[in-house]
């Protein structure tokens, strides 16, 4: 039995319990618990060239690069971009990333002489600076400005931070090997001394 | 059951609509008592624990990981999506506003967010809960809005009681008139940075106090029930039943006894007055999945449907005697509608307590209790009544600072770590009951079962406004005084829209004189002896603390009484 299916068994279980004048039996909604489901950045993809695939993953690891704890493509925030991408951006969105990757995908070998996957870090770095450099001006940056959805008119650059850092932060490695996890914390203490080094703990609806 | 109707023949004892808070209370206190009750909802069947479809999932298993799905919300979760209860792990609990709509093309805008399973938004709400005082129980009298409660504080208190040891509010007593103490369980402990606030408002800002909301989740267990174990969203649902609502609490409670029936997917199209008897004889009932129409009647009936839809199904119930709605000779019906106006007054940003940090996430914050004009004080101000702050504290991490410059290990090291800590303080404002505000049925719109869609006419006024623009200033002095390096307070001209503090109330509204008021003191239909409505409608006045604990105490003390008349014979 795996996972899934025990999570199911345990929830037919517990429906027993109850009774009701109605007949009641699991709708195929019901039957499925998200705390079964597949990570979201394992979902098949498909939007991607091989090419773009590899600058995409090439600049999600410069925003965030493995040290001694995973990044970015350890992360799966490259197919996690690839996902959100193809399914979540507005058309408006997608038009403004597709442009963004299109112009690093055709300038970047013509101005380096190498695709920007192929390229070395000071490099890529240096790329990537200058693309935020020309969007510095975005209200994307405004302090603050982090309390929405998304912004849709944000440039490319902000777009793929935005993506990256979600992407990583939410993901379960950066979650449970970069962020500290904790699902059952059975209790609280609200003063509990912070070691210097230590990270936040994942993000979780709090009051 | 004893008396000259109860020899006669009904399906039931009792028929409750809606299992949400009031219906819950009023499910389980009538079975308690031995009355066959049917409990109606129109929302579909959920089961507590297995029907918590998103508890406990991870961020990475969540569609999106967590990014909302905006074409889809603003399609099909319009209101509920504007909730902080609404996420890909509650979002099968809401309601869809695109197959059940309201009239919003006509009067005036309105937040309407509604749940669509049975246990209603008892599984949403924000689970704060306050006693109205004595005060709040006099407001009206004393300053000539709306109508006398029929009602004092001393006579809910022992409702109050007989509620709170069931449902289980964590909380401290402060001994505060303006907002009395409870049965409480153990209060939740404290960030260290509120402490530090608190010690500086002892210094510069004695006249608030800073307490604990006072939560319906559990720091002791109960029987069935057990204390929170802190994973944070609770709106996803808790199969611990940790939080009070209708799933966890009073719905197994009402079917321990054996005495009741549920039933979901049944809306309420019509409650049949029998004129010759002066009753309600039955409830008639649409399947929302078979459009099947069936039929139920009872001796007593409950009408917990929640304000807006209670109403809705009188105005419905049209006869010739009651041609404007059953149990609307006072032509008082829908009107009188209160919400309180929601307002984040300020947000601070703090350096102090960085060292210190927390485990576990706890889910309620802090509370200010009414602090303007308590009593005789601030007989000088231009505004009447007050409003209550509710606090979040929380520690910026990378969900808050991701739009900042730069790249690669000096960024990802700043991303991980915490930042300052910030506390907000949102206010809540009592709306005093005006005669114009109003939800009425549209002539014009139906739903997809041809019944009349409802429409809403309210404003917040004046009233409200200055209420508001006094709390911003407060909350600019009460950061100061708390020692915040920077704080922003609010400046949106507008208010919340009405109904987005989700307290809708007062359409059916409790008094002495049955020309100005639907109920009579004991939540009776001052018309219709048979008939009860315990839910918000019944609001007199709305104070500026949450309500839900009200509807309870007045659920059960209302049961109790129909119980006492039925076996007295008189309904």
């Amino acid at each position: 039995m795996n996972r899934r299916e025990f999570m199911q068994c345990a929830a037919l279980l517990v429906s027993g319990a109850g009774v009701a004048s109605v007949p009641f039996s699991l709708s195929a909604e019901q039957e499925q618990f998200l705390a079964a489901a597949d990570n979201y950045n394992t979902g098949e993809a498909n939007y991607f060239s091989d090419a773009q695939r590899r600058i995409v993953a090439a600049m999600a690891e410069v925003i965030i690069p493995r040290t001694d704890t995973p990044g970015a493509i350890d992360a799966g925030v490259p197919r996690f971009i690839e996902l959100m991408v193809r399914d979540w951006l507005n058309d408006e969105e997608r038009a403004i990333f597709e442009a963004g990757l299109k112009d690093i995908e055709s300038r970047i070998p013509r101005e380096f002489g190498a695709s920007f996957d192929a390229l070395d870090s000071d490099s890529q770095l240096a790329i990537m600076e200058t693309l935020e450099e020309e969007a510095s001006s975005s209200a994307w940056y405004r302090f603050g400005n982090v309390v929405r959805d998304f912004v849709s008119d944000a440039p490319f650059i902000c777009q793929f931070k935005e993506l990256t850092i979600h992407g990583f932060f939410t993901s379960e490695r950066g979650s449970t090997e970069v962020l500290s996890f904790n699902m059952m914390p059975m209790s609280f203490d609200g003063d509990v001394p912070l070691d210097p080094g230590a990270s936040t703990w994942a993000a979780r609806i709090q009051s | 059951m004893k008396g000259t109707l109860a020899t006669r023949h009904y399906d039931f004892d009792a028929i409750v609509v809606g299992s949400g808070i009031s219906g819950g209370w009023a499910a389980k206190e009538l079975t308690e008592k031995g009355l066959k009750v049917l409990v109606l909802d129109r929302g579909r069947q959920l089961r507590h624990g297995s029907g918590y479809y998103g508890e406990h999932a991870p961020d990475w298993k969540l569609p999106y990981q967590g990014k909302p799905d905006r074409e889809r919300y603003a399609r099909d979760y319009k209101w509920g999506s504007k909730t902080n209860a609404f996420d890909e792990a509650s979002l099968r609990f809401w309601n869809n506003d695109r197959k059940n709509p309201y009239a919003e093309d006509e009067g005036k805008p309105f937040m309407w967010a509604r749940a669509d399973v049975v246990g209603g938004r008892s599984l949403l709400w924000g689970r704060q809960s306050y006693r109205f005082s004595e005060q709040d129980f006099r407001a009206n009298e004393v300053d000539g809005h709306g109508i006398a409660w029929p009602v004092s504080y001393k006579d809910i208190a022992p409702w109050y009681s007989h509620v709170e040891k069931f449902v289980g509010i964590n909380g401290k007593t402060e001994g505060l008139p303006q907002l009395p103490d409870g049965e409480f369980q153990k209060p939740m402990p404290w960030y260290a940075i509120e402490n530090t606030i608190k010690d500086r408002w002892k210094e510069h800002a004695p006249d608030v106090t800073l307490t604990n909301a006072r939560v319906a989740i559990l720091t002791e267990d109960l029987p069935n029930r057990a204390a929170c174990h802190y994973c944070g969203p609770c709106h996803r649902g808790c199969s611990t039943g940790s939080y009070f609502s209708s799933q966890s609490s009073t719905l197994p409670a009402a079917r321990a006894t054996g005495n009741m029936t549920l039933m979901a997917d049944k809306l309420v199209e019509k409650l049949e007055y029998d004129a010759r008897e002066n009753r309600v004889s039955k409830v008639h009932v649409i399947d929302a999945v078979t459009r099947e129409r069936l039929s139920f009647s009872a001796r007593i009936f409950f009408l917990c449907a929640s304000t807006i839809a209670s109403t809705q199904v009188l105005m419905q119930s049209t006869s010739k005697e009651f041609p404007d709605g059953l149990g609307n000779s006072s032509g008082v019906l829908g009107r009188y509608l209160m919400d309180h106006a929601l307002d984040l007054s300020g947000v601070g940003g703090f350096f102090d307590n960085l060292d210190s940090y927390f485990h576990g996430y706890r889910p309620l914050g802090l509370y200010v209790p009414r602090f303007r004009n308590v009593g005789d004080q601030d007989s000088e101000a231009e505004f009447l009544r007050g409003y209550g702050y509710q606090t979040m504290t929380m520690r910026m991490d990378w969900s808050t600072t991701f739009n900042t410059k730069g790249f690669g290990v000096d960024l990802k090291e700043k991303l991980r770590k915490p930042g300052p800590w910030f506390f907000g303080m949102n206010s809540f404002v009592e709306c005093l009951p005006y005669k114009d505000n109003r939800v009425y049925l549209s002539k014009a719109k139906v739903d997809r079962f041809g019944l009349p869609q409802v429409a809403f006419d309210a404003e917040f006024k004046a009233n409200e406004y200055k209420l508001r623009d006094d709390a911003r200033r407060q909350a600019d002095r009460l950061l100061k005084a708390a020692g915040a390096v920077f704080s922003v307070i609010g400046d949106e001209e507008e208010l919340s829209m009405f109904g987005a503090g989700i307290h809708e109330m007062g359409t059916a509204r409790m008094g002495d004189d049955p020309s100005e008021s639907v109920l009579n003191k004991w939540n009776q239909a001052h018309d219709v002896p048979n008939l009860f409505v315990t839910d918000g409608s019944f609001m007199t006045s709305s104070s500026c603390v949450n309500p839900s604990l009200t509807y309870m105490a007045f659920t059960a003390r209302a049961a109790d009484y129909a119980v006492q008349q039925m076996a007295e014979g008189r309904i």
